[in-house]
């Protein structure tokens, strides 16, 4: 991930502008993590509108505290940091609740996804919509913390020491997290293989 | 090597290992480790089971008008701090700075002034109550006399010695 590091400086250094009030330099913070921000979001809160929202809120608080902001953390750091705040906040408000979307509804709502470049059968898809409500199924199941741990540690590849700084807990802590979260995933999907 | 699975410590390196996180020293020691143990051999099979499927679970497209819809957030946002902020802040109009601590002084002193005013003020007394509650014949009467008076005074003084020369 030493990619990341340099990124980092990039981000840090795109802040440092918005702060002294460069608006392009926002707009390319924007463009660069909007897309990770609503996914991370998504599958915490699994509502792609109230994901959305709750991502506004996160590049709305990035904006306005542009003012304070010292480059301390990485800032995707500090970004993951506000966005999990938000989303088990929201979690735990059950703000999401009257409007989560059912997983049992996902099978028959969701437009056929493709497996490949052709076109997949009926068949195919019905299994890949059958592996993806699974996997949802499973990582939904999981503990907020752990759950956070997971799709930051999977899909947004941060580093141990990032997860530790946006959970509030120490590096050890995130890996017996991570742990005890691919326990039950390997316990739930291992049958995938 | 020993096995990574006899402690949870260790065998989060297996976790990491399916992720592909660990550096290629430690890898290639604990991939000939694998080879060897069916135990770690097993789970990592697991693991990278799990890895691949989590793989399945793709993000949802993202609304066209996100951009929009928060540039306009923004946009309210600036638009309410703007009036304070543009007069106080440190962008604000120099004289209006400076101005603002004698305000805020003048503030205090006339509200400190209006309330010491008030309490020399004596409380309403009965008489004033009923000045407070004359009728409006009664004030037409008092107006008649106060014109009677008037009048009384033009007639004496055109009589006087003094308006004569």
């Amino acid at each position: 991930m030493g990619g990341a590091a340099v990124a980092l400086d990039y981000d840090a250094e795109l802040m440092l502008r918005v702060k002294d009030g460069d608006g392009a330099s926002f707009a390319v913070l924007l463009e660069k993590h909007r897309s990770s921000v609503i996914h991370f979001v998504y599958r915490m809160v699994r509502n792609q509108a109230i994901a959305e929202e709750l991502a506004q809120e996160v590049f709305l608080r990035v904006y306005r505290s542009r003012s304070s902001y010292e480059p301390t953390a990485k800032f995707t750091t500090w970004l993951f940091r506000i966005a999990t705040h938000l989303a088990l906040n929201s979690l735990r408000d059950g703000k999401n609740q009257r409007y989560e979307e059912r997983l049992d509804d996902q099978v028959e709502d969701l437009p056929v996804r493709q497996v490949a470049d052709h076109r997949p059968s009926v068949e195919q898809s019905m299994v890949f919509e059958a592996r993806l409500d699974e996997v949802r199924r499973a990582v939904a199941s999981l503990p907020d913390k752990q759950r956070a741990a997971v799709l930051m540690h999977k899909y947004e590849e941060l580093e141990y020491s990032q997860i530790a700084r946006v959970l509030n807990c120490s590096e050890s802590a995130v890996k017996s997290l991570l742990f005890r979260a691919y326990e039950t995933l390997r316990a739930r999907l291992a049958y995938m293989a | 090597m020993n096995c990574p699975l006899e402690t949870r410590e260790n065998a989060a390196l297996l976790v990491a290992h399916a992720a592909r996180e660990l550096g290629p020293d430690i890898a290639v020691r604990l991939d000939r480790h694998i080879a060897g143990c069916p135990a770690c051999s097993e789970f990592m099979r697991r693991q990278q089971a799990v890895w691949d499927a989590l793989d399945v679970w793709q993000p949802e497209p993202i609304s066209p008008d996100f951009n929009r819809r928060l540039y306009a957030r923004i946009e309210e946002l600036e638009g309410q701090a703007s009036w304070w902020q543009r007069l106080t802040g440190p962008r604000g109009p120099m004289p209006v700075r400076r101005a603002m601590p004698i305000a805020a002084t003048a503030v205090v002193l006339l509200a400190a002034g209006l309330l010491m005013d008030r309490s020399r003020v004596p409380a309403a007394g009965p008489e004033q109550a009923q000045i407070e509650m004359l009728q409006p014949e009664q004030v037409e009467h008092a107006l008649d006399d106060m014109e009677t008076i008037r009048q009384f005074d033009r007639v004496m003084r055109s009589d006087s010695p003094d308006s004569k020369m």
